[in-house]
């Protein structure tokens, strides 16, 4: 009796419902409906932004402020605005322009100069640290590496002025609560050591716990092997323990060199101002096309997709490693 | 020339707190040429003493000398030494010819040198035409001999093997087996070889050091430790299936044991007296179906005992007898009094829960002190037999 009224109720049920009632027969179709549904959050506030800039760099700088970025389209008679900002004009020249103002191409390379030394200094001593870590036993080993991670706690910030003291090498450093100098150092301000040195201990942390879960993942018989067949025990390290640890090497170097490439806050205050010739980084370049009187905007959209084009090629390069490095991290032998 | 020398070596670990000895006072000369096998159970102590002569570990008190030289303290690569690990470890980031070569390049061989080498090395042990493969693609047996063509290229003085031939299976183990043994012919250099097999041991070897808990239990050539083991430990270890041990007192004539009796004279042995307790060790196949009394040399009176599993092995039979109204055994206890185990023709037609009757071969039954474990004597040979009697005591140098 109730069959053929169930059967009824379901076909004249709306297409909400039907689905409804098959995701409950079937739950994957649930997963991957929250999976496409979170997919397409991440693309539009992840990529919407990076389309703006295009639009931004791409129109002239007279149309920037007059009218508005939504167009009203007349559809068949009927008439609204179109959902997505679209270009007033186009303008590519932009691009060429940005480096014409500004030397941004020294600041971009102030920037690659920056980030690629802060990852070889970082890789070579978290390599070391990491091999300490991963593979020695010692007592307190936990204790440091737990300081070593309470680093990365610390808000940049609460280093900025003690570091902006020394750097500027006007004062001998003292022993704390004292006056006794204990020696003066260089005067680094508007030099990439006053950033590397700073980036270095910042990022360190991170790359010192990824590379101490890879490193203790080496087979022991390998480093034995390596260290019967004729190396030191940091021969071994470089010659076979960190190749084997490529995917938690790449992932670490690529991660401090986005970070140092997109810093700004240290290096807008160590370069004591916005000049390619004192270090800065490239923020400090696309904030050179506001000046007292003007903001060009599509100069700066412009110059910021140009600094981002290294970083996406990189992780376009790296992608592969860089995704089985941060899930897996399992090697075989 | 590489003789291989430890003195007073001794490991030990701490263990949060407990002091873990891992080798103690560990005394070994190993000549020149020789292929001495160290054998023990699992946790002896065999592969940390393998790593104090490969430089992995650092002896806490002793010293090591290779050749000439005092080593203790010297990192491995500058030993002199080679090593093939128990998991293979071939750096799985390079061909069959980097691995090879690995040790080579390192200390700047020159190119032609090297290629000359690891092409004889790879000849050797029949690599050809393989260099550009990774290990990943190739058998275990195959990875196993690039491991051992990466060991001899450098032409060390010393070879270390730590179970290489664990990770193999059965045939190819027996294979590689003889491989080693032409290697070893062939090379004429010094090999220290760690197995828990005693097959692989006894195989292989010129002598045999067997070890347990740390300690070096005997050290002589395989049929040495087979036919007169030092100890109750060596006896039990060497040889399979193991020796039977009963426990039993001397009397005035005989040795009672629980089950059955043997006669013997016991003013004839020396360090065995009248009421002492000891250990009676008799291998599998010193232990005879009683229709065969007259061919054995030396028989002891009739035992009887009951069948209890049977496990035919082809060549062989292994009787599992039980004595008197003895139940299965279950302990894990080295005596067994009701049980023992004896190797039968294959053509017997013996059945399981038979009565049978069985004789022992006085002339091949070990005699262990109860309380410390040394060997005594191993034969029983009553009365007139002095002169076998002598020749057969416990022998311990070469």
């Amino acid at each position: 009796m109730a069959t053929p009224t169930d059967t009824q109720e379901q076909s004249s049920d709306g297409p909400l419902q039907r689905w409804t009632q098959s995701a409950i027969q079937n739950p994957d179709k649930v997963y991957r409906a929250l999976f496409y549904a979170a997919m397409v959050f991440f693309l539009v506030t992840t990529l919407f932004p990076f389309y703006w800039l295009i639009v931004l760099a791409v129109t002239p700088e007279g149309n920037l402020l007059s009218g508005s970025f939504l167009p009203t389209v007349n559809l068949f008679g009927v008439s609204g605005t179109f959902p997505l900002p679209v270009p007033k004009g186009f303008n590519p020249g932009a691009f060429v322009t940005v480096f014409e103002q500004v030397p941004f191409h020294l600041y971009m390379l102030n920037s690659f100069a920056l980030a690629v030394t802060t990852t070889v200094i970082v890789l070579f001593v978290a390599s070391l640290a990491g091999y300490v870590f991963g593979r020695l036993r010692f007592p307190g080993r936990a204790l440091l590496m737990l300081g070593i991670l309470a680093i990365s706690y610390f808000p940049p910030a609460a280093f900025v002025i003690p570091l902006f003291q020394a750097f500027a090498g006007n004062a001998p450093i003292t022993i704390p609560f004292t006056s006794i100098p204990l020696f003066t150092p260089p005067r680094l301000l508007n030099t990439p050591g006053s950033m590397v040195l700073p980036f270095s201990a910042l990022f360190m942390p991170l790359s010192i716990f990824i590379l101490t879960t890879f490193y203790g993942q080496i087979p022991d018989g390998l480093e034995d092997a390596a260290r019967v067949e004729g190396t030191t025990r940091l021969g071994a390290l470089f010659r076979v323990i960190m190749p084997l640890s490529a995917p938690g090497v790449a992932t670490a170097a690529v991660l401090t060199f986005i970070a140092v490439y997109n810093e700004y806050f240290f290096s807008s205050i160590m370069a004591t101002s916005p000049e390619a010739a004192k270090w800065s980084p490239i923020v400090g370049g696309i904030l050179s096309y506001q000046t007292q009187y003007t903001t060009q905007y599509n100069l700066m959209a412009a110059a910021s997709i140009v600094g981002v084009l290294p970083v996406v090629i990189l992780v376009i390069v790296a992608q592969e490693r860089i995704v089985s490095g941060l899930t897996s991290g399992a090697l075989k032998e | 020339m590489a003789r291989v020398r430890l003195e007073h070596v001794t490991k030990r670990y701490d263990d949060q707190g407990d002091v873990v000895t891992a080798v103690d006072d560990m005394n070994l000369d190993i000549d020149h040429g020789e292929f001495i096998c160290f054998v023990g159970p699992s946790g002896c102590g065999k592969s940390t003493t393998m790593e104090t002569i490969a430089g992995l570990t650092i002896p806490t008190e002793g010293e090591i000398y290779i050749g000439d030289r005092e080593v203790t303290n010297l990192p491995p690569k500058d030993r002199g030494i080679a090593m093939v690990f128990q998991n293979i470890a071939l750096f799985p980031h390079m061909d069959v010819y980097d691995n090879i070569s690995f040790g080579l390049r390192l200390r700047d061989y020159p190119q032609d040198e090297i290629d000359r080498r690891v092409e004889r090395a790879a000849d050797i042990v029949q690599l050809e035409g393989m260099l550009n493969r990774m290990p990943e693609e190739m058998s275990g047996g195959q990875r196993q001999r690039v491991a051992i063509a990466r060991a001899i290229v450098r032409e060390p003085d010393v070879f270390l093997m730590d179970e290489p031939l664990a990770n193999l299976d059965a045939k190819l183990k027996v294979h590689m087996r003889t491989e080693l043994q032409r290697l070893h012919k062939e090379l004429d250099t010094t090999i220290i070889y760690v197995t828990h097999d005693q097959e692989e041991a006894m195989t292989l070897s010129d002598r045999i050091a067997v070890l347990d808990s740390g300690q070096l239990q005997q050290i002589d050539p395989p049929l040495t430790c087979y036919n007169e083991p030092d100890n109750l430990f060596v006896a039990g270890f060497i040889g399979s299936p193991s020796m039977n041990f009963v426990e039993g007192t001397v009397t005035e004539t005989t040795l009672e044991t629980p089950n059955f009796s043997l006669e013997f004279n016991p003013s004839s042995i020396d360090g065995v007296g009248v009421g002492d307790d000891v250990t009676l060790g008799i291998r599998p196949e010193d232990i005879y179906p009683g229709e065969l009394k007259s061919e054995v040399p030396d028989p002891s009176g009739m035992i009887t005992a009951t069948t209890d599993i049977l496990e035919p092995m082809g060549d062989e039979i292994f009787a599992y007898l039980l004595l008197g109204d003895g139940e299965t055994s279950m302990s894990q206890e080295l005596a067994t009094n009701d049980q023992l185990l004896m190797s039968i023709d294959p053509d017997s037609d013996l059945e399981e829960d038979d009565e049978i009757g069985v004789v022992i071969d006085r002339r091949n039954v070990h005699l262990f002190d109860s309380a410390t474990g040394e060997a005594i004597v191993h034969d029983l040979i009553p009365y007139e037999a002095e002169g076998t009697a002598s020749s057969s005591e416990v022998e311990s140098d070469d």
